[in-house]
């Protein structure tokens, strides 16, 4: 193996080293960091002219160790959790903090409130029917439609009974469908873990 | 912004301080053209030693960004490799500005206190 073969062995096992411990990360986000470092690696082994294995190994060494930039890079720990969780209370949580530094992050965290709000009060719904079917229903009443309990002595009861399987099948696809929706946009969060607080040089 | 004091230990405290300036000081060293990572960091090394690993210029970058601070642009050189050029939104304009001027303040304050500590016969 020549001289350069071992260097650029060097720099691949560098870079592939950083590919894993950035592991979580969007493909797209670990591209280009990837792309940034061999940029700042090569520019740096330009710049001394002939390149020496000792050259090669300082630059490496200036710039850090891989498992030491990498987590520099992660997002926050709550985000990351709530990214892979079904849990909508973590979900939640990683919202609220994405909407703690983000517009997009507090119209999402609303429509989170909003979709679960919705989702558990028809699953609440149906279960009720089944204890008070006179007082429970899904209700037409001066042309407008409401779940629950009514007032409205006219309501005209249109489920019935079948407000239990539906109820519970279209409540648990409300909440089912708001966590992976939240989940899909919290790709978009970038929050970071506070920068350096790990590096040890 | 979220931040975790718990993990701060006492032998880091030279890391804590260096990384808010760090931060501060890459904004100002964009303040009048867009750079790539390197240049910036050059340019740190040039006047400071606030850069205690290298790498750690690229997450800070890559931070700023996310917060809107910063715009990226990639560009084909010369270079024979692509370049991440950095540039200041407006938003990480002025920033800079409120930082600037909180430093500054907090800086002489801060020489004010460390005065006697710097004065003969400490050591």
């Amino acid at each position: 193996m020549s001289q350069s073969d071992v260097l650029q062995k060097r720099i691949d096992s560098y870079l592939a080293e950083l590919r894993r411990c950035l592991g979580e990360l969007p493909p797209e986000e670990v591209h280009d960091i990837l792309q940034e470092i061999r940029g700042h690696i090569l520019e740096r082994a330009e710049a001394s002219g002939d390149l020496t294995e000792e050259r090669l190994v300082a630059i490496l060494k200036a710039l850090g160790r891989p498992e030491q930039i990498a987590p520099l890079y992660q997002v926050d720990s709550v985000v990351a959790k709530a990214r892979v969780s079904l849990s909508p209370r973590l979900v939640m949580r990683g919202i609220q903090r994405w909407s703690s530094v983000s517009a997009w992050g507090f119209v999402l965290f609303v429509l989170g409130v909003v979709g679960y709000a919705t989702g558990f009060s028809l699953m609440l719904s149906a279960v009720a029917k089944i204890f008070s079917p006179d007082k429970i229903g899904a209700w037409i009443h001066g042309g407008s439609f409401s779940i629950g309990t009514t007032t409205d002595p006219a309501a005209r009861d249109v489920l019935g009974w079948w407000l239990v399987p539906v109820g519970l099948a279209v409540g648990v696809l409300v909440v089912f469908g708001t966590t992976r929706l939240l989940r899909w946009t919290l790709r978009f969060a970038r929050i970071r873990r506070p920068t350096g607080q790990s590096v040890v040089a | 912004m979220v931040t975790k004091p718990e993990t701060d230990q006492p032998d880091n405290w030279e890391r804590q301080l260096k990384k808010g300036w760090l931060e501060l000081a890459i904004l100002a060293s964009l303040r009048d053209e867009s750079l790539y990572g390197l240049e910036i960091l050059r340019r740190l090394e040039e006047g400071t030693d606030l850069v205690v690993a290298e790498g750690t210029v690229y997450p800070i970058l890559s931070r700023l960004k996310a917060e809107g601070l910063v715009e990226t642009k990639w560009v084909e050189g010369e270079a024979g490799h692509p370049r991440k050029y950095y540039r200041l939104t407006s938003a990480g304009r002025s920033r800079a500005a409120a930082m600037a001027r909180y430093a500054s303040g907090f800086l002489g304050s801060i020489s004010r206190i460390i005065a006697p500590l710097l004065a003969k016969g400490e050591k």
